[in-house]
């Protein structure tokens, strides 16, 4: 406990140049760690976009309107961003935790700053990969032509997702054990996403299952997105960020007492 | 560090050639068209389409839609339409799209089908007018040609007792006795080409006044010939008792709401179940129970509004009779039980008028708990419906392009009905403003002589003559002429029992019935006549003939044929010089009659 006392100490005296650079590193390195794990990479990369390509383009209803490769693109956008944030925070805190890679960074004179920011910022980097294959696709593919502020504003909203769904990841994340980790971020991962309706329009479900949506995070961010292109199911978007910061909150909370109890253990 | 210095500043460029790379991919992605500001009038002839606008689509409000029209019918419904490059695009954003109104009761005479259509109502639902203004309007309902008028459906004529109520207008009205008469009634209007039977069921106690009414079992007959003949049958009440015996006859519609009194839910829920619908026409009855729309709508839209528009909404009914809250309660139960409630605005009754009332009877429909979404489809797809006019009432592929584009966002506020950004007939954008003639009543033609008998009972100009008597107020007096020796003869009987007894003939000088006339400058009616009675009277009647009593001047009459002169100042009204008929008549004590008139002119 000193140790990490210690350590911490003396981040706070580095200067900020080294502090940037240490910033960088464990981002680069953090990137690299996840990129070159293709258990992780390759579903996270491919998934979103087979997924939009099969339902967005190819078994979408066309011809006459690009609603739905419109609708898609948004919630297949949400979706996207949702597994880099949940399982890089969940699996990956969780296992180094496990693993002790995480005391012993908390030893390093790196910042507990970094550690975050270099999540963050990989699941942002993935984001902005799986962002631009699917702008493409729906684009050129897909027919879909937006007003250039609508196309800014789309990726905005859908990348700002990083931020709840990373919350809501170190939540897991902070409480679970390795393996059994990896088991909650899937049973939270995969309904969320239906039931929010990342993969078909949620005016598809029965009335009871879409009052159930706006409990998910996901649900309340893809309604943001859909409300870029006019394509969302009309409430408030203010409702939409306050529900949104509010789970963050809470995420964020519940997950500073895991790592409370993680410490005193 | 250095090494790893160097390692992080290459990542940091890859990084950030990343990040320019999506910002390149996000500027570079492919944009719509801009879409058009909608202007008033835009010329885009049949075929463009709005785009992300809130529709109504007669049912319902959706919002960022597109609507394509081809060819003046709307093509394709739906979100984020693939429209071809070039077709022209209106910026719907911030508007809304619903269908061209539908007036389920109107009678249209005059300007009525033009003044309804600068306003939004693409189609009128005529509850009675002359049997030459329905057959020669019908026609123009079938092609998709450029208009400047709404389409007109319409009962023709109706159904009364003699003398009773419809009979006062001064035109002609068939009418029957009698149950048996019924059958071959109907088969007549049907061949005169009504589209349902309008039947009148008014004995006058509403307003406080009697009038000869059709009995119970006469108006069983017309709705039970009127649906053998495969017509709808409305019926016009004024009081409960007389829509409950109505709807147990079978009627399809009810024509007014009474003001009479309160019916109860469960008698409500009993129309309901009867599947009767009800047009209330509040517009014209809170203009009866005293709480007028007239001069709120002149306010707001008189500056569009034509000469007849102006004048029928600053008329006030003489009578007053019944309550606002139990015509508006009553609407409230009917609706609140599931009975169709449409909406039409009878115009042009005192503080109606064309076009223009049906946003008043949105407004009043409201009031009543309809949503802006029940206003609205009171006024599009249930008129449609209840009529079985498939072509229209709802933007729906394969339908007419009838359509309103409105500013603002009727789902919240419906009060903005009227402010529209656009109006299409046919796919054609309608001309919201009056031409420059048509701000003022037609001029009187140039030649002086109206009506000289030369040809016949054929006028020189206008709409010509018809006979006139107090059988229209429900008196027994009686007339009939002919053109003889190039005058007119008239030959009737003035009958005892009316408090006004009256006979004789009257002279339209506009194209139909009741149209006004603006004789800005003549000052002299000028006529020659000769007859058995030392005095006969002429009736003026000006730009709103229903009103009250026409200004009436006695003149002197000798058995040779003398010249009249009477300057049109000396008869008692504001404005001598805008005419819609000059009726001759014998009045006073009972008798036999007869009289020639010759040579009509007005100088």
């Amino acid at each position: 406990m000193s140790a990490n006392a210690a350590a911490r100490g003396s981040a706070l005296r580095l200067p900020v140049s080294q502090r940037i650079l240490l910033y960088l590193l464990e981002t680069r390195a953090q990137f690299l760690g996840v990129w070159r794990r293709p258990a992780f990479s390759v579903p996270t990369l491919a998934f979103p976009v087979m997924f939009y390509v099969f339902f967005g383009i190819v078994m979408a209803p066309r011809g006459f309107s690009t609603a739905a490769p419109t609708y898609l693109l948004a919630t297949y956008g949400v979706f996207a961003v949702l597994a880099p944030s949940l399982f890089g925070f969940g699996v990956g805190v969780a296992a180094e935790r496990d693993s002790g890679a995480l005391a012993l960074k908390q030893t390093t004179p790196m910042p507990a700053g970094a550690y975050f920011f270099a999540r963050v910022a990989t699941a942002l980097l993935f984001g902005v990969l799986l962002v631009t294959v699917l702008f493409l696709l729906g684009a050129y593919a897909g027919g879909v032509t937006l007003y250039r502020g609508q196309w800014f504003l789309l990726a905005g909203a859908i990348l700002a997702g990083v931020l709840p769904f990373s919350a809501l990841g170190l939540m897991i994340g902070s409480w679970a054990r390795g393996q059994a980790a990896v088991a909650i971020v899937n049973v939270v991962f995969l309904p969320m996403a239906l039931l929010s309706g990342l993969w078909f329009p949620i005016a598809m479900f029965p009335d009871s299952l879409q009052g159930a949506a706006n409990l998910f995070p996901a649900y309340h961010l893809s309604q943001l997105a859909l409300k870029v292109v006019a394509l969302d199911a009309g409430q408030p978007p203010a409702v939409h960020l306050a529900v949104l910061a509010g789970e963050s909150v809470v995420f964020l909370a519940v997950a500073a007492l895991g790592f409370r109890r993680f410490a005193a253990a | 560090m250095s090494r790893a210095t160097g390692t992080t500043r290459r990542s940091l460029w890859i990084g950030l050639v990343a990040l320019a790379a999506f910002v390149g991919v996000l500027l570079t992605l492919p944009e719509p068209p801009e879409p058009v500001a909608p202007e008033t009038g835009s010329a885009l002839e049949t075929n463009f389409a709005v785009v992300e606008v809130l529709l109504f689509d007669g049912t319902e409000f959706r919002p960022n839609h597109d609507v394509w029209i081809r060819d003046g019918l709307i093509h394709r419904v739906g979100q984020r339409l693939s429209l071809p490059e070039d077709l022209p695009r209106l910026d719907g954003r911030g508007h809304t799209l619903a269908p061209g109104l539908m007036d389920s009761h109107i009678h249209a005479l005059g300007t009525a089908l033009a003044d309804s259509l600068r306003f939004g109502v693409t189609t009128v639902l005529d509850q009675f007018t002359t049997t030459d203004f329905a057959a020669e309007k019908r026609p123009a309902r079938e092609d998709l040609a450029r208009t400047t008028e709404a389409d007109l459906f319409s009962a023709g004529t109706l159904a009364t007792a003699p003398g009773g109520h419809g009979t006062q207008y001064g035109f002609e009205v068939p009418t029957l006795a009698s149950p048996e008469e019924a059958a071959a009634f109907v088969r007549a209007r049907k061949a005169e080409g009504s589209d349902w039977i309008k039947i009148v069921s008014e004995d006058g106690s509403a307003y406080g006044f009697e009038t000869p009414t059709l009995d119970s079992a006469t108006i069983g007959a017309l709705i039970e010939a009127a649906h053998a003949e495969d017509l709808l049958a409305v019926v016009h009440v004024s009081t409960l008792e007389r829509a409950r015996e109505a709807v147990s006859l079978g009627a399809d519609g009810l024509a007014h709401i009474w003001a009479d009194a309160l019916l109860d839910e469960a008698e409500a829920a009993r129309f309901a179940e009867a599947g009767v619908f009800v047009i209330p026409t509040l517009s014209v009855t809170v203009g009866i129970t005293g709480d007028s729309m007239g001069e709120e709508l002149l306010e707001e839209m008189g500056e569009a509004a034509s000469p007849m528009q102006r004048q029928t909404l600053a008329n006030a009914f003489p009578t007053r009779a019944g309550t606002t809250e139990a015509a508006i309660g009553n609407v409230a139960r009917l609706h609140a039980a599931g009975v169709r409630v449409l909406a039409g605005a009878d115009a042009p009754n005192p503080a109606t008028a064309a076009g223009i009332s049906m946003h008043g009877e949105l407004r009043l429909l409201e009031r009543a708990g309809l949503s802006p979404a029940e206003a609205l489809a009171a006024a599009t797809s249930l008129p449609a419906e209840a009529f079985g006019i498939p072509d229209r009432g709802r933007i729906e592929e394969g339908r007419i392009a009838d359509l309103l584009l409105v500013r603002g966002d009727l789902s919240t506020d419906l009060s903005r009905s009227a402010e529209f950004a656009a109006i299409w007939k046919d796919g054609f954008a309608v001309e919201p403003e009056l031409a420059p003639g048509e701000r003022e009543f037609p001029a009187a033609p140039e030649d002086p002589l109206l009506s000289d008998f030369e040809a016949g009972l054929e006028p020189r100009s206008g709409f010509g003559w018809q006979i006139t008597t107090d059988a229209l107020r429900g008196g027994t007096s009686a007339a009939e002429f002919r053109a003889e020796d190039g005058a007119l003869v008239v030959e009737g009987e003035v009958v005892a029992g009316f408090a006004f007894p009256w006979a004789g003939a009257i002279y339209f000088p506009g194209a139909s019935p009741l149209q006004p006339v603006d004789f800005a400058g003549r000052t002299t009616l000028r006529f020659r006549v000769r007859g058995d009675r030392e005095t006969l009277f002429a009736m003026l009647f000006g730009a709103e003939p229903g009103a009250g009593v026409p200004p009436t001047l006695p003149f002197p009459v000798t058995p040779e044929w003398t010249a009249v002169e009477i300057p049109l100042a000396d008869f008692p009204t504001d404005d001598p010089a805008v005419i819609s008929a000059i009726a001759f008549v014998a009045q006073g004590p009972p008798g036999r009659i007869s009289f020639a008139l010759d040579d009509l002119e007005i100088r």
